[in-house]
């Protein structure tokens, strides 16, 4: 292969961004630089990293990018992909054990804490989506109804529509869920077997194939759509946030609710270990294998999350400046 | 003005790319360079050969702060030049850093002798 080949390969691990920026005299330099030195792994090492820590500035998690506003909206978008894998984990160890109270009476203490646990915390971001989704929703609409945003339409109904799936899913099959109807719980059965329904995917079945063929047509169906509404419903999102030009003040005060969110996500993990840590009560409220991956999944999302909301803070800061 | 905490305030980001940071702006010192020229430069007064991912992740840094600008240019590389906030930068990094070696020199002397 050429040195042009050769560069032109390696360029392709920075971000289109980056490329468009500095791709064609980055180029030129690792060019100049094969032809003096035709074998290095270390020339290859460094460009794969530099790669990697672009596309990672590009998401908002770390270094800098070159527009400041910008990558306090990826660092935003990044944080919310972050919190939606924490909350669709949290929120299936969290149904499972609202589930498990509609049937019986926890016989453990740690069952019991935990539900209190995660319930206030689920509460708790409930209440930051809806306050951080209101000023993007009018910003979005705003320019959508001045004619302004016109390529804010596709993202905000994919948003909508995927948004209508989990909810008329959710809906189908939480009431298809065999209850006993007799609430036990302090969360009420119908939002219980929604949030089960909803997270239906997440399951052990899938490392159980002769299990799952044994689940109706329409319940499997589900297993594979809902994650696929999940991930369009943050896509959409994403796209809407990147897109839509949303002034200072809004990115300072989506920043704060980050923060919040931020301080939030432990309190709900602390509750799922904690129930996992305690092991005990009866079969209902006993941990398996797929929580303990859940919780491990959780934990790798708040890092991350953590990482954004820093991120975001400091760029924004500087962008001050 | 405490130049220390005007240094460390402008370096504050860079992390482990000050090094890198400090050898580009003090190559660009002397007038414009593309990235080649930059790395053949630095290779000559510091011994150290900067890598391209390397070099280009300090150079897009340096540009969003505004310590270097890339000037248009009709070849594919593109060259960059100090601009004012860079040349301040630069020259309150290389003072600290001036007395700091001064200060190791001095104490060394001191107890090790001038050997």
């Amino acid at each position: 292969m050429t040195p042009a080949g050769r560069a032109a390969r390696l360029v392709r691990w920075y971000p289109r961004s980056w490329r468009d920026r500095y791709g064609e005299e980055f180029a030129e330099l690792l060019i100049a630089d094969i032809e003096e030195r035709p074998r290095s792994r270390a020339r290859t090492a460094d460009v794969i990293r530099g790669g990697i820590g672009a596309r990672l500035a590009g998401a908002g998690l770390c270094g800098f990018a070159a527009d400041a506003a910008g990558q306090v909206r990826a660092s935003l978008v990044s944080l919310a992909c972050c919190l939606s894998i924490f909350l669709g984990f949290g929120a299936a160890i969290w149904s499972q054990l609202t589930i498990g109270w509609q049937w019986s009476e926890s016989s453990g203490g740690a069952a019991t804490a935990a539900t209190i646990v995660t319930s206030a915390a689920m509460l708790a971001f409930l209440v930051l989506a809806v306050l951080a989704a209101a000023p993007v929703v009018w910003v979005a609409g705003r320019l959508i109804v001045r004619r302004q945003g016109r390529d804010l339409l596709v993202p905000a109904a994919v948003v909508l529509a995927a948004a209508a799936v989990t909810f008329a899913g959710g809906r189908h099959f939480g009431n298809g869920w065999p209850g006993t109807g007799a609430h036990r719980g302090f969360v009420p059965g119908g939002l219980a077997a929604f949030s089960w329904a909803s997270t239906l995917s997440v399951s052990s079945y899938w490392a159980h194939p002769s299990a799952l063929a044994a689940f109706p047509a329409g319940e499997l169906a589900w297993m594979a759509v809902s994650p696929l509404a999940v991930v369009c419903a943050i896509a959409g999102a994403a796209a809407t946030v990147r897109r839509a030009d949303l002034p200072r003040a809004v990115l300072r005060y989506e920043i704060r609710l980050a923060g919040a969110a931020c301080a939030a996500m432990p309190a709900l993990l602390a509750g799922c270990c904690y129930w996992i840590a305690g092991g005990e009560g009866t079969p209902l409220f006993h941990p398996g294998a797929i929580d303990v991956l859940a919780v491990i999944a959780m934990a790798a999302a708040l890092l991350a999350g953590h990482r954004a909301a820093r991120q975001a803070r400091l760029r924004l800061t500087s962008a001050s400046a | 003005m405490n130049v220390m905490a005007k240094d460390s305030e402008e370096f504050a980001g860079f992390g482990r790319y000050a090094g890198p940071a400090t050898l580009i702006l003090a190559s660009l010192a002397d007038g414009t360079k593309h990235g080649y020229a930059l790395t053949k430069d630095i290779e000559s007064f510091a011994g150290v050969r900067l890598a391209p991912g390397t070099l280009y992740e300090a150079l897009a840094r340096l540009e969003a702060q505004g310590m270097i600008e890339g000037v248009e240019s009709h070849d594919r590389r593109r060259p960059y030049r100090l601009t004012a906030a860079g040349a301040t930068a630069l020259r309150a990094h290389l003072d600290n850093q001036r007395r700091v070696a001064e200060l190791g020199l001095r104490r060394l002397a001191g107890s090790w002798g001038g050997a």
